[in-house]
C-alpha cells in the first residue's frame, strides 16, 4: 500500500478501529408516517433511509409476477449529494440496478412471501451518505423498515462487509478501505438460523483465506444482529408506552 | 398483568408439542418461531394445546382470500362483467383498494344465461361479494354474488337518493318512486343497523 497505511503495526485501522471492530451504529424505526414502514440507519458515516409499502395490489406488468407468492420490488438509489463527487442520476444506472437486484434476492430469502399471493411488497432504500458498505447499510435499514411495517419474515437480515489486508481480515470496511482495491466480501445473514441470504466477493482472494474473511463477516453480522435487536426492542417498548399499555 | 414479553422475527417461541402456531408465527424443524416484532400471546382453550401468536399494536395489511366475503364498490360495467374496487375484507377496511371483477355468469346462481350486467349493478353501488379466485395473469380478483345474501346493499337512484330494496331484483327510489333493477342482497338481520 503506497502512502496510506490502512493497518498500522499496532493493528489499528485508519479510523482507529481494530480489525474486527464495527463502526458505530445508530438507527431509528418509524421515521415516516405515510409509508407502511420506515427506518433510518447510520453505520459510521454511511447513512441509509429505507421505506416499505405493502403488501398491496400488483402494479405494472403482471406477466413477471410469481403466482403463489408476493412480488418483492426493491429500488436502491443514492442521493446526488451522497458521494464526494456529485452524482448525475440517483438511480437507474447499472450499479444501482445491480444493487436493487441483490436487495431483492436477499429479501426474497427472508420474507414469508407465500403468505401474500398475488400482491406486491415495495422496498425503497436511499443512501444519503456513502462511506463504504452501502449494500450492508441498505439491507440493515430495509430490515428495520420491514419490521416496522409488520411484514412477516423468517429472521432479521443482517449484512456486513469484510476485507482482507496484510494477512488480516477486516470487518465493516469504510470507503477508504474499499477504494484501496483489496478483496471485499459482502455477506447477508439470517443470524439465528445461520443461513446465508447473499454472499458476494468482488475481487480475487485465495481460497485458503476465504474461511477467515467469511468468519470475520459472520461475526460482524452477529454483532450487528445484537445491535439491531436492541433498537427493535426499544422501539417496541416505546410504542407500547405511547399507547399507554 | 405481567409485563408483556416482546418477541422479534426469528425468535424461537416454543416447540410444536407445547402449542399450535397462530398468527405472526411460522414453524421450522418442529419449533414455533416469531415472524413479526410484537407482543407474545399464549391462549389456551379448554385443554387444547395453547395457540401461540405474536400480536402487533397496529394490524398489518390484510389481503382478500379465496372464500372471504368482501365489500366493494362498482366502478365500471360492460355487457360481460362489472369492475369493482374491494374496500373491506369481512369487517376490516383495506389500506389500499384492490381491483376485482364480477363476471356476468357469476352474478346469480339461477338462469345464468339471462343475466344482464346493467340490470344487476350500476357504477357507484356498494356490493357484497365473495372471492372465488385470485385471478390469473390477465385478470385480478374474481368475485361472485351468486348467493341470496350477496349482491347490492347500497344503491342510489338517478335522482341521487338512496334506494330501498323491494324485491330480490328491484329497488325503489323513495322520492320519485322509480324502480330500478339490481341484484339485491338479502342482508342478514343481525347486520342491520336500526
Amino acid at each position: 500500500m503506497a502512502g496510506l497505511e490502512l493497518l498500522s503495526e499496532q493493528g489499528f485501522r485508519l479510523d482507529g478501529r481494530r480489525a474486527g471492530e464495527l463502526r458505530q451504529l445508530r438507527a431509528r424505526m418509524g421515521v415516516f408516517a405515510q409509508a407502511d414502514g420506515s427506518a433510518y440507519l447510520e453505520q459510521g458515516n454511511t447513512k441509509a433511509l429505507a421505506v416499505v409499502y405493502g403488501p398491496h395490489e400488483l402494479r405494472g406488468s403482471r406477466g413477471k409476477a410469481p403466482h403463489a407468492q408476493a412480488l418483492v420490488n426493491c429500488q436502491y438509489s443514492m442521493a446526488t449529494f451522497s458521494t464526494a463527487e456529485r452524482k448525475r442520476r440517483p438511480h437507474g444506472d447499472r450499479a444501482s440496478a445491480e444493487m436493487s437486484l441483490h436487495l431483492k434476492q436477499t429479501f426474497e430469502a427472508a420474507l414469508l412471501t407465500r403468505l401474500f399471493p398475488r400482491s406486491q411488497i415495495d422496498i425503497y432504500v436511499q443512501i444519503l451518505q456513502a462511506d463504504g458498505g452501502n449494500y450492508c447499510a441498505a439491507v440493515n435499514a430495509a430490515t428495520l423498515a420491514l419490521l416496522d411495517a409488520g411484514i412477516p419474515m423468517r429472521d432479521y437480515v443482517c449484512a456486513c462487509s469484510a476485507g482482507f489486508l496484510e494477512d488480516t481480515a477486516l470487518a465493516d470496511l469504510n470507503y477508504v478501505e474499499e477504494a484501496a482495491g483489496g478483496p471485499q466480501l459482502a455477506l447477508a445473514l439470517l443470524p439465528q438460523a445461520q443461513h446465508i441470504a447473499l454472499l458476494e466477493l468482488n475481487a480475487r482472494l485465495h481460497q485458503d483465506h476465504l474461511p477467515r474473511v467469511l468468519d470475520a463477516a459472520t461475526q460482524a453480522c452477529r454483532h450487528l444482529h445484537a445491535l439491531l435487536d436492541r433498537v427493535v426492542r426499544e422501539h417496541l417498548r416505546d410504542a407500547a408506552a405511547l399507547l399507554g399499555k | 398483568m405481567a409485563p408483556a414479553r416482546y418477541c422479534v422475527p426469528g425468535e424461537r417461541l416454543c416447540s410444536l408439542e407445547e402449542g399450535t402456531p397462530g398468527s405472526g408465527t411460522y414453524t421450522h424443524h418442529g419449533f414455533i418461531f416469531a415472524s413479526l416484532a410484537g407482543c407474545f400471546m399464549k391462549k389456551s382453550e379448554n385443554g387444547m394445546l395453547p395457540v401461540v401468536s405474536v400480536m402487533r399494536d397496529v394490524d398489518s395489511q390484510l389481503l382478500p382470500d379465496v372464500g372471504a366475503t368482501v365489500t366493494c364498490k362498482v366502478c365500471s360495467i360492460n355487457s360481460r362483467f362489472a369492475k369493482v374496487h374491494i374496500l373491506y375484507v369481512g369487517s376490516t377496511p383495506l389500506k389500499s383498494p384492490f381491483r376485482g371483477t364480477i363476471r356476468r355468469e357469476d352474478i346469480r346462481a339461477t338462469e345464468k344465461d339471462k343475466v344482464e350486467v346493467y340490470k344487476s349493478f350500476r357504477p357507484g353501488d356498494i356490493v357484497l361479494a365473495k372471492v372465488i379466485s385470485l385471478g390469473d395473469v390477465q385478470s385480478n380478483y374474481l368475485l361472485t354474488t351468486a348467493e341470496n345474501e350477496l349482491g347490492v346493499v347500497v344503491a342510489h337512484s338517478e335522482a341521487d337518493v338512496r334506494m330501498v330494496p323491494i324485491s330480490w331484483c328491484e329497488m325503489q327510489c323513495p322520492s320519485t318512486h322509480a324502480k330500478e333493477l339490481r341484484k339485491v342482497a338479502r342482508v342478514q338481520p343481525e347486520f342491520l343497523q336500526t
